[in-house]
């Protein structure tokens, strides 16, 4: 098969590196845009509030909860569980405030 | 008239296995074989059992069931790696394994009759004890492995840079309660979609079965039953995004937590 060897000469001569680079290359591109079109996923509003009133109210609870222990151990009720309080709310807004960066970097297509 | 209780579907009971019921007990513990428990391993057979057919032939052009089973990969690899870094691939089937079988458990629960004990079809991550297992298991995964990775190092995590000596204290104690919730939230989002999303179905579909009924309105009931009809059906459709999106943003926090326990102090 004189004819067909020689249609894969042509093709096929010399895979040197830059054959191989172009390749790379183009698979990066097309990796790239999948990544772009991955990003945006479906969000509905039910989902976003879900996930922001989840994260406050758990840094609620584990403030409080962590007072109440201290309480509990300590015996100085009622102060560790208002402290406690605080402390949870604080951390609940951190939560509420790193859930929303996440959410914003996500769409806008950083990070 | 049918039943209309809401909440009946997410009743836990024993399987009756040929006409008889499987009790077990274990130091005091009721650890009986219950729909809850037949749904897992349904979880868990009919994954493997659709991934080893699909991928079963590993052909170089693949066919239908093989593309999407290399779609689902290649989807999970994406977001662990956009995320965490690829250096997060070590932990790749753990991820993967919590992701497809949320999926699969909510995509199961979808079915509002099941060939299943009571034939009717249970929602494993309506429970918050198995949603609890799931994120602590996560958590225990970016301590353990944080601690044994980083070593003292981890505890960057709790003390950010660049904060004034005066409020740092405070600001590590928000900092360690902030990672402390962090399997409660994450639990709790997946449960109370489930959950919330089940029981808002139910009342719609208990509406058109009240009205529909004989003895409430007759022929008016048939046509005012139309509304929570298409309620339904479009709450459906919503519930199908929801299942998918929480399997999705429950693995994607574990993502997360991961690249926190890999790269701390970012």
């Amino acid at each position: 098969m004189p004819i067909n060897q020689s249609c894969e000469d042509n093709t096929l001569s010399d895979p040197s590196k830059s054959d191989l680079e172009a390749l790379q290359q183009r698979i990066d591109a097309q990796r790239e845009a999948r990544r772009a079109k991955t990003q945006d996923e479906p969000r509905s509003a039910w989902s976003l509030g879900m996930r922001y009133g989840s994260e406050f109210f758990a840094g609620v609870f584990v403030g409080s909860a962590l007072g109440f222990i201290i309480d509990l151990v300590a015996g100085s009720s009622p102060w560790g569980l208002v402290i406690g309080t605080m402390f949870g709310f604080a951390s609940g807004t951190l939560n509420v405030v790193r859930a929303a960066k996440e959410i914003n970097s996500e769409t806008s297509g950083e990070s | 008239m049918a039943d209309t209780n809401p909440i009946k579907q997410f009743e836990v009971h024993t399987v009756e296995f040929f006409g008889r019921e499987l009790h077990f007990e274990l130091f005091g513990y009721d650890l009986s074989f219950t729909n809850s428990s037949f749904f897992m391993v349904l979880t868990s057979v009919l994954t493997i059992v659709l991934f080893s057919t699909a991928m079963g032939r590993r052909a170089t052009i693949p066919s239908r069931s093989q593309s999407v089973a290399e779609i689902i990969y290649g989807f999970v690899a994406d977001m662990l790696r956009s995320t965490a870094g690829s250096d997060a691939l070590r932990f790749f089937p753990f991820v993967f394994t919590l992701f497809i079988f949320i999926l699969v458990a909510n995509m199961l629960g979808m079915f509002p009759y099941f060939p299943a004990p009571g034939w009717h079809s249970f929602t494993i991550t309506s429970h918050i004890i198995v949603t609890a297992a799931l994120a602590m298991m996560v958590w225990l995964t970016v301590l353990v492995y944080g601690l044994f990775k980083n070593g003292p190092k981890f505890f960057k995590l709790f003390v950010p840079s660049g904060v004034p000596m005066y409020i740092l204290p405070f600001v590590t104690l928000i900092e360690i309660i902030s990672f402390i919730s962090r399997p409660i939230s994450h639990s709790v989002r997946l449960f109370a979609n489930m959950l919330a999303g089940h029981i808002l179905l139910k009342v719609f579909a208990g509406f058109i079965v009240m009205l529909a009924a004989p003895e409430a309105l007759g022929a008016l009931g048939y046509a005012v039953g139309v509304l929570p009809f298409a309620m339904t059906l479009a709450l459906t459709a919503l519930e199908f995004l929801v299942a998918f999106l929480q399997a999705y943003v429950f693995a994607i926090l574990t993502c997360i937590y991961l690249s926190d326990a890999l790269h701390p102090g970012h």
